[in-house]
């Protein structure tokens, strides 16, 4: 062995040493991207089975008039679990985890930005899913419809634990959601290879940047009616009853702000592995990249402009529905300029057809027919004829699966060899698809015909001589059918990990950074990071592979065992910085464990053992941030090592405080959701109530103010210093401050202690006491914060040198001061200025 | 506008200001007809349908503008030395406008034959 190679040797055994797994059991303690991300799919597609299953005993007892196979209570848990798994359990998850697994490759990095937040997310979403599921199993299943609307949700009529395993079941996943969602944006934005600007980008990356950022906005609705309904189950509260002033359509509302935009949420990935596939397969660049890039955002932002158009018949004004079904119309232009950049890249190029290939075809054939039809959806006097009939069903299905089954499976397909090292069988591989393809429009198709003589959704059995029976009998031989298929695809799956032919490099042709790694894959992707000057590195710049191998590009060493990755300009790419990452920890499997623990006490009503638990939680949580930023163990440094580009946590700019940023954004859109909830309810509930007097008194609440705004002008003045390189009495500083806070928080508190709130009795007075709640936590959270940074002045991790943290809690004292105003403004002033008016 | 047309936030900004209009059209719609209902018989001639069709011109107005001013900044960002990403940038943002503009107005043309609070 030359001194060459031996020294390459050494070195990529350095970098496995750092970033391997634990072995055995240590593996779950793994925060890696590539570990995780593969978990999640693999999660994903077990749940994917049990849905599957769920929809064959639906097609069971549907396929003949008058069966009793089921009866009707276990059908409506059927149907219910169905939807809630497959939307919130596989599609979602399983889209996530493939980004998780692809976005560091695509963009030249090797791990997400929070590994450890990667990691929580996947166990939030494990138990959540195992928590809802065993519900299956009690035989106490939700069974309100996967929406869960009110009042036939609520504690009157649906009075067992079933909508209680939902709800709290469901919360917990989004945890999980919302943390994908988080990682994701920031690592797309800042952790880029040096040089891939913007326009640089994977189409794929856009993509996921806009789907994570749906993410962010479009869970907090959902979140916020699970608590509100939540509360009104277990603790009596008012929010969506009539009687005391709530209102049951607020459900509705809350539950579509998320419901229609997850539908995008789950387009857009799939579009994105279709993006990606056809300049592949068509050996051609994508038409219009700017185009689609627009579409993307267009998507993003116009998707969630539609949730109305599933409530056309509440009874909402003409011309309210008319601005609905104008937007709902406006986004097929966006989705129609991604199929004209398609088909233009098929016709420009010579398209190869293998196996992927062929779920895109299927993909576009199915999911153009799901579009047409929500054009017709979107047609108010249309959607009053066929809503809640089996047309909606047929047409859900055909965008659903159209858009997001079909391309994931191709994806699946396509990034196969890069998990295996090994191809798929392409005969085995196009059985599965035709019998799939075949079998589902043979049941979907057919579907919408059956709703169009009139067949309602949701009802376990029907009359014969309706004329649905041949239409029914159809769709279940066409369900049976397509579960063939999947089964085909799995069988196919298994068998390549040992039968499959060997994989050359870049199998496919691909343009993309992912395929410059070696296959199978390792856990730390690139052997040194690449400078990228083009959007098709690997067709352009093919001799990267052998480069980036042999080191010759940024990072190619391990410094003080640190794992270590570039920070860049979220527009430019150009490197800003070195990351470090923590490595393996067993804290996020405790923290999950003991929300999981938390979940499962509130769902047997053991509230003293839910407080135990909340405070274990916020206790892991602050052990998890301690080990942050400059400690020694999250950023051990080397005499030796070169200071530029400097050390993240050396900065005022790095991925924490994006991070920061990106959270907030999803907390207020959870706060504003509730206001969007007490202003519905003062306009629009029919027997909504002001007291004459409001019980909050303002005094005090401007008095706690003022603590607040000057604990936040403290902290700002202190890091103001820090970014100036000044840290004088920075220690004395955070104490003043958290003292400040904590001033305001005790008379918050007594506020809260002292009203005569009667939230069981008047919906504003419940919305009140859940705002003054949400103020406490905030307040609570900000002041434990800094009390963590005096420690750390104190013990050397926070100086004039090491300014990363209290810069990124800034922020949060900022949204702490402007939500307290904002709903002092809203909560009280208004609707005593109302009362006086 | 006060940012340099290159800013990535043109990326986005347009459909922010479309998604602004649009609560601002169906909260402010509710609220019209709780504390000021026209008459059921006056169809689209109304104060709030009046209202609706003069912001859409004027927010679709000020999105073509923006429009215009992105157009005009990748004009001038093409003459100059390794301007790719500025032109991307400022492109792609033109026709993020331009979308957001057409979606403003295309908002306000129900309000031209719809009866606002029936």
């Amino acid at each position: 062995m030359s001194e060459r190679t031996q020294q390459h040797h050494e070195r990529e055994l350095r970098l496995e040493h750092v970033w391997s797994n634990l072995p055995g059991w240590g593996a779950l303690a793994a925060v890696n991207h590539t570990t995780v991300g593969l978990r999640f799919i693999a999660t994903g597609l077990m749940f994917f089975l049990v849905g599957g299953l769920l929809a064959m005993l639906i097609r069971t007892q549907l396929a003949l008039p008058e069966q009793d196979i089921i009866e009707s209570s276990l059908y409506n848990q059927l149907f219910t679990m169905h939807g809630t798994v497959m939307m919130f359990l596989f599609a979602i998850p399983v889209l996530e985890g493939l980004a998780m697994y692809l976005i560091p490759k695509m963009i030249g990095t090797r791990d997400l930005v929070f590994p450890r937040l990667s990691a929580l997310g996947y166990f939030c979403y494990l138990f959540g899913g195992l928590i809802i599921l065993s519900s299956l199993v009690l035989e106490v299943a939700p069974d309100a419809g996967w929406f869960m609307y009110t009042p036939l949700s609520s504690a009157t009529y649906s009075p067992g634990p079933g909508s209680d395993f939902w709800l709290l079941g469901i919360t917990f996943v989004e945890i999980s959601a919302l943390s994908a969602g988080v990682e994701l944006v920031v690592a797309i934005l800042r952790t880029r290879a040096n040089g891939m600007s913007l326009n640089r980008m994977p189409i794929f990356c856009w993509y996921i940047l806009a789907m994570a950022l749906m993410i962010v906005f479009g869970f907090p609705p959902l979140i916020l009616g699970s608590v509100l309904l939540e509360l009104e189950r277990a603790a009596g509260f008012v929010f969506f009853a009539t009687a005391g002033g709530g209102d049951p359509l607020l459900w509705q509302h809350l539950f579509w702000l998320f419901g229609h935009p997850e539908v995008y949420i789950i387009f857009l990935p799939a579009a994105g592995i279709v993006s990606t596939l056809i300049p592949v397969f068509a050996r051609h660049p994508l038409v219009g990249y700017r185009w689609i890039v627009l579409s993307i955002i267009t998507m993003g932002f116009v998707s969630f402009g539609l949730w109305v158009h599933h409530m056309f018949t509440v009874g909402i004004p003409h011309l309210a529905q008319a601005f609905f079904s104008v937007a709902s119309m406006l986004v097929a232009i966006p989705t129609g300029i991604q199929i004209f950049a398609w088909l233009a890249t098929l016709w420009h190029g010579k398209v190869v057809f293998r196996l992927p290939m062929l779920w895109i075809l299927g993909f576009l054939v199915v999911f153009v027919c799901g579009g047409l039809t929500g054009v017709m959806l979107a047609l108010a006097p249309f959607n009053w004829q066929v809503h809640d009939t089996h047309f909606v069903v047929a047409h859900m299905h055909y965008v659903l699966v159209g858009g997001m089954l079909f391309p994931l499976v191709a994806g699946l397909y396509y990034w196969l060899p890069h998990v295996s090292g090994r191809m798929p069988s392409d005969s085995l591989g196009r059985w599965g698809f035709w019998l799939f393809f075949g079998g589902f429009n043979l049941t979907f198709l057919l579907m919408h015909l059956t709703g169009l003589l009139g067949m309602p959704r949701r009802i376990y059995t029907y009359e014969a001589g309706l004329g649905w029976d041949w239409l029914n009998l159809v769709s279940s031989i066409g369900g049976f059918i397509m579960a063939i298929g999947v089964a085909v695809v799995i069988v196919d799956i298994v068998l390549h990990f040992r039968l499959g032919q060997r994989a050359g490099h870049n199998p496919w042709g691909a343009d993309t950074l992912e395929w410059a790694i070696p296959m199978p894959v390792n856990t730390y992707n690139f052997s040194s990071l690449p400078g990228i000057t083009t959007r098709h590195p690997m067709w352009d710049t093919p001799q990267l592979v052998e480069s980036i191998a042999a080191g010759e590009h940024g990072l190619a060493d391990v410094q003080a065992l640190r794992r270590d990755i570039y920070g860049s300009d979220a527009t430019t790419g150009k490197v800003k910085e070195v990351v470090h990452l923590p490595t393996n920890s067993w804290l996020p499997l405790m923290t999950a464990l003991a929300l999981a623990v938390l979940c499962i006490s509130l769902l047997v009503k053991a509230y003293m053992l839910s407080v135990v638990f909340t405070v274990v939680a916020l206790a892991l949580s602050l052990r998890w941030s301690w080990e942050n930023g400059a400690h020694p163990r999250a950023a051990p440094t080397d005499d030796n090592e070169p200071g530029a580009p400097p050390l993240h946590s050396r900065t005022c700019n790095g991925p924490g405080l994006w991070g920061m940023v990106v959270s907030l954004m999803a907390d207020g859109t959870f706060f504003v959701s509730l206001l969007f909830g007490w202003f519905y309810l003062w306009t629009a509930a029919p027997e909504w109530t002001l007291p004459d007097q409001s019980p909050i008194q303002l005094v005090p609440m401007i008095f706690s103010g003022l603590l607040l705004t000057a604990a936040v002008g403290g902290f700002c003045v202190l890091v103001r210093g820090l970014r100036r390189g000044r840290a004088t009495r920075l220690g004395p500083g955070m104490w003043l401050v958290a003292a400040l806070g904590a001033g305001h928080w005790a008379l918050l508190a007594g506020q809260l202690m002292s009203a005569p709130l009667a939230p069981t009795e008047r919906a504003h007075d419940a919305v009140l006491t859940v705002i003054l709640l949400y103020l406490l936590l905030h307040s609570g959270l900000a002041v434990i914060f800094t009390l963590l940074q005096a420690v750390r002045v104190r013990l050397g991790y926070t100086t004039a040198r090491l300014p990363y943290e209290p810069v990124v809690i800034q922020p949060f004292w900022f949204y702490t001061l402007g939500v307290y105003w904002l709903s002092l403004l809203a909560f009280l002033l208004l609707p005593t200025a109302w009362s006086v008016g | 506008m006060k940012f340099s047309p290159f800013h990535p936030i043109h990326l986005f900004l347009g459909l922010i200001i479309w998604a602004a209009w649009f609560v601002a059209l169906y909260g402010g719609l509710s609220v019209g007809c709780t504390i000021a209902p026209p008459a059921s018989d006056e169809q689209a001639g109304t104060w709030i349908n009046g209202v609706i069709v003069a912001v859409a011109l004027l927010v679709g107005g000020y999105l073509l503008w923006c429009a215009y001013r992105c157009l005009q900044g990748a004009s001038e960002a093409k003459l100059q030395k390794d301007s790719r990403l500025k032109v991307f940038i400022s492109r792609t943002a033109a026709a993020v406008y331009l979308v957001s503009a057409f979606a403003s107005l295309a908002l306000g043309v129900p309000g031209l034959v719809l009866s606002p609070c029936v």
